[in-house]
């Protein structure tokens, strides 16, 4: 045995003691959904309260999300002349609730692409900004989508600690092994029994595919599940219905006018093949909410001749069947990218982008939408 | 930690294209100078301009293979022992790293990227390439293998351990390799 087989084998030693340090430290996901508590309704019948109704006179502002906190929440979009140019950053605006009603507090740019680069580790160029989510698992966090070169196709996700002035801390998520390229996220995140939180993202190039993404105690990337099959699916849905099943919902950016389904029985480890469902979706993402009892509450473009027609729409029976409760939007307000998140308080808030993506309106969900 | 490990391996990255360009017309010692100054420069000085950080941008997380393989290449140049692999290996390698790329693209119903992030699957992968390395005498593999595990046990860069000893750049290099070897 030479010199390099003695290294070779103190290597593999080495590689022993880090292998048990790694399954010692190692805490792997738990594949059971959080019990999804009923939605606390308001009283009285329902009814939508307008809070926020915000046009831009040039440029493109879109795809709002909705980040909860302290005594009310944020709405998050991305603004600038146009979606992807190198002039797009993050806006906010802050509602809070006081005893004579809800207000803004606050609006105006919240994350720079600027302020993003220099708070990433390690530094680098960010060049358009695109879909954000809340990080549920840490105050002040939140996902964004990134890009550094190319397209939405060629983007990152990039897990981001919000201060006052901006991006304090940001790392990117390593889901592909392509330059870690071509992951978006669009959707909030999923409760998991053990108090984690699981992250709806999707690959955009190639076949396209959903993606359920979990983290470890540090918030590194621990385990990612995939939603392939039919069409192209992207932007995934999840509505956890028990603790091992859940339904996802995804866009078919083919597209085929129909919306796609997803199926889990096992806490989302695995998800059945992608396929279509009957309901009507002209290539757009949808939101979707477990109101308890097996009801599901839905805001989606639903016109069956391709229009832009936002409906919220009701199903009884964990999204195999579906009726319209209201149309919030008729076709041609241009009404797309629709978030629904519920109030700890009560109510729920809709916020969704309008005028072909050149403007927001945030909504209130009052009553009991249960029985609507 | 990943920000001057990032550095590091960008400084050894533009430092090996230096290398590679300038000894064409220079002999190795003088362009392994000229490139270790120009890629450690470049990176000191330049870090935050529009180039390098775009750099950063588009190839982080860079891993351990591919400044390892830009060391090696310097190193051998110079006169060092450490050994390579085989025109088969290589061939074979880029096989299977095509393949792999293409179940991450979906292309083949596989997701084996995922298998990077749990310590069990690494510990075997780790300790297979450790079994070949024996086998071969190929210690440079070893170590590779092993300080990518290492990195990722630590947190040090991609929590993925296939990002340790893989990087896109390495298609372009392989291939490269290989028609340099036809000729």
């Amino acid at each position: 045995m030479g010199l390099a087989h003695i290294a070779i084998a103190g290597l593999a030693g080495l590689s022993v003691i880090l292998s048990l340090w790694a399954l010692r430290r190692d805490s792997p996901p738990v594949w059971r959904f959080a019990m999804p508590a009923p939605v606390a309704m308001t009283p009285g019948a329902a009814r939508i309260e307008t809070l926020f109704d915000y046009a831009i006179e040039t440029g493109q502002a879109h795809s709002p999300t909705i980040v909860m906190g302290e005594g009310g929440f944020d709405v998050l979009w991305f603004e600038g002349s146009a979606e992807a140019q190198a002039d797009v950053d993050i806006h906010h605006a802050a509602f809070r609730q006081f005893p004579e009603g809800w207000q803004t507090v606050a609006h105006g740019p919240r994350m720079t692409r600027a302020g993003l680069g220099k708070a990433m580790d390690p530094h680098q160029l960010v060049v358009t900004l695109g879909n954000t989510v809340e990080n549920e698992a840490r105050p002040g966090g939140v996902f964004a989508t990134v890009v550094s070169v190319g397209g939405w196709a060629m983007a990152s996700v990039a897990d981001v600690t919000l201060g006052e002035a901006g991006p304090q801390a940001a790392r990117k998520l390593n889901l592909s092994p392509f330059l870690n390229r071509s992951h978006l996220v669009k959707s909030p995140m999923v409760a998991f029994e053990d108090g984690s939180f699981g992250l709806p993202a999707y690959f955009e190039m190639g076949a396209a595919h959903g993606v359920l993404v979990r983290f470890d105690a540090r918030g590194r990337v621990r385990d990612t599940a995939r939603m392939a099959g039919a069409g192209k699916p992207i932007q995934p849905m999840i509505v956890p219905l028990d603790q091992g099943h859940a339904v996802a919902f995804l866009r078919d950016f083919e597209p085929s006018g129909r919306l796609l389904v997803s199926r889990t029985a096992d806490g989302g480890r695995y998800w059945s093949p992608v396929a279509p469902t009957d309901l009507p979706n002209p290539s757009a993402p949808v939101a979707a909410l477990n109101l308890g009892d097996g009801q599901i509450l839905m805001a989606a473009n639903d016109d069956p001749a391709g229009g832009d027609r936002l409906s919220l729409l009701m199903s009884q029976d964990g999204g195999e069947s579906w009726r319209v409760l209201e149309v919030l939007e008729e076709n041609g307000a241009g009404a797309r990218y629709p978030v629904l998140r519920a109030q700890p308080g009560g109510g729920l808030i809709l916020a969704y982008s309008v005028g072909n993506k050149t403007g927001l309106r945030v909504r209130l969900l009052q009553g009991d939408w249960s029985r609507a | 930690m990943s920000g001057i490990g990032a550095s590091a391996a960008l400084a050894l990255v533009l430092g090996w294209v230096v290398f590679a360009l300038t000894g064409l017309v220079l002999a190795p010692s003088v362009a392994a100078v000229i490139g270790a100054v120009m890629g450690v420069l470049t990176v000191a000085l330049a870090r935050e301009t529009v180039a390098v950080s775009g750099l950063i941008a588009v190839l982080a997380p860079f891993g351990v293979m591919l400044p390892a393989l830009a060391a090696r290449h310097m190193a051998v140049s110079l006169g060092a022992e450490v050994p390579g692999f085989a025109t088969w290996e290589i061939l074979v390698f880029l096989a299977l790293y095509v393949g792999f790329l293409c179940s991450a693209f979906g292309v083949i119903p596989a997701d084996l990227y995922r298998y990077g992030y749990a310590p069990w699957p690494v510990g075997g992968m780790v300790l297979a390439l450790c079994l070949y390395a024996f086998l071969t005498g190929n210690w440079f593999l070893a170590g590779v293998a092993v300080l990518g595990q290492l990195f990722w046990v630590l947190g040090w860069g991609s929590s993925n351990w296939f990002d340790m000893v893989l990087h896109v750049a390495l298609v372009p290099v392989a291939v490269v390799v290989l028609l340099l070897r036809l000729l």
